[in-house]
């Protein structure tokens, strides 16, 4: 699904992936854990094409495409799916309208028929039942005033209504309560795991990994994955820490 | 705006919108004459910049001749950021289709308030002047 191979890239002058390679194929959830400053926000930017970034060397392979070759709508097409570490509002514009706006370009990317208001309120109705979110909720507009638990929640139930094969979640358990991490992890469970999706999980803590349980585990720190294990490698690190387990 | 009646109350909000190399001005009088107490009017001036060579002026004239108005003003100026345009962008729309839906986002307090037809002209409008104008 995804094959990363000896990533290099930089913002500026500092260069953050040192050689990154990484393959997830369909069917995995990956979780990816690494001390701050590792770059692995950076890895999400550059998977999702945020400009300011600078690739030098290496390649990306999604589905058998040249990732990298393509805009970031194009790769929201071709079934990408960036979950924000930290979602950004946009006054005046509803989540309905927004997310309705953006399915329908999808579609009509890939050829197919953009969805009827009607058709598209019942899938996101049915999409938000699944994050026990209120359709009043999608009413809003798009992350104005949700708090930062709401935001995260939000963020899944667009990936829901987008319904991407590739799902790059960025410290989606950031700033979520017991309830909603469970409902969160419920909810990329249901909606990702499926033998056709694939997912990478960015974060910090073992408690998000108890709800969705991770296929490999993968240690990036100084721009490269060091280390990939089982599940079994998260509780090590929660255990013993970083430095320890990189040993 | 002018007030001539007592109590009467007004609300202003212009929205404007500086692509390019152009500069947008506010200028707005709001007067309230001296046998009109109680007086309320509120003032928004929003301007929204795209891109780095345009400016935005806002000059709110008032005239007061009773001592019992209230009269406010608020100016706010604000750019589409780079990260609402890759946010919008990841989502799956174009650059052009990202700038228009928050363009119209940022204009929505007036759009809302006009004729549905007027509404729908004045979206495809904008969207069609917005053209090019971000790189």
């Amino acid at each position: 699904m995804l094959t990363i191979t000896d990533l290099h890239a930089r913002i500026g002058d500092t260069e953050i992936l040192k050689g990154l390679t990484l393959h997830v194929p369909a069917g995995e959830i990956h979780a990816i854990m690494g001390p701050n400053g590792a770059g692995k926000s950076t890895l999400s930017n550059v998977l999702g094409g945020k400009p300011g970034y600078e690739v030098t060397g290496g390649s990306v392979a999604f589905r058998g495409q040249d990732l990298l070759a393509l805009a970031p709508h194009e790769r929201a097409a071709a079934g990408l799916f960036l979950g924000f570490q930290y979602p950004v509002e946009i006054p005046g514009v509803s989540n309905v309208q927004f997310l309705r706006e953006a399915l329908n370009s999808q579609r009509r990317q890939r050829g197919e028929e953009p969805l009827s208001g009607g058709e598209f309120l019942k899938l996101a109705k049915d999409r938000a039942g699944l994050l026990q979110m209120d359709m009043d909720m999608l009413k809003r507009q798009v992350n104005v005033g949700f708090s930062g638990g709401e935001k995260k929640r939000a963020e899944m139930v667009q990936m829901g209504i987008l319904d991407p094969s590739f799902a790059l979640l960025d410290e989606t358990d950031s700033g979520l309560d017991i309830d909603a991490l469970r409902i969160v992890g419920a909810g990329i469970n249901a909606i990702m795991r499926s033998p056709n999706k694939a997912v990478l999980l960015i974060t910090h803590y073992q408690r998000l990994l108890d709800v969705v349980t991770p296929d490999k585990v993968s240690i990036l720190a100084d721009g490269r994955i060091v280390e990939t294990g089982g599940p079994e490698l998260a509780l090590r690190l929660e255990a013993e820490g970083y430095d320890s387990v990189m040993a | 705006m002018i007030h001539n009646g007592k109590n009467s109350r007004s609300t202003i909000i212009s929205k404007g919108i500086s692509a390019g190399k152009s500069s947008n001005t506010y200028r707005g009088l709001v007067r309230v004459g001296p046998t009109a107490s109680g007086v309320r009017n509120f003032t928004q001036c929003d301007s929204l910049l795209l891109g780095d060579q345009c400016g935005a002026h806002t000059v709110p004239y008032i005239e007061v001749k009773n001592p019992s108005a209230q009269i406010e003003h608020e100016a706010t100026t604000s750019k589409i950021s780079d990260e609402q345009l890759f946010y919008a962008m990841q989502r799956g729309l174009g650059e052009e289709e990202a700038v228009a839906l928050i363009v119209n986002g940022f204009a929505k307090d007036v759009l809302k308030e006009l004729p549905m037809e007027f509404a729908v002209e004045a979206q495809k409008l904008l969207a069609i002047s917005l053209e090019g104008s971000v790189g």
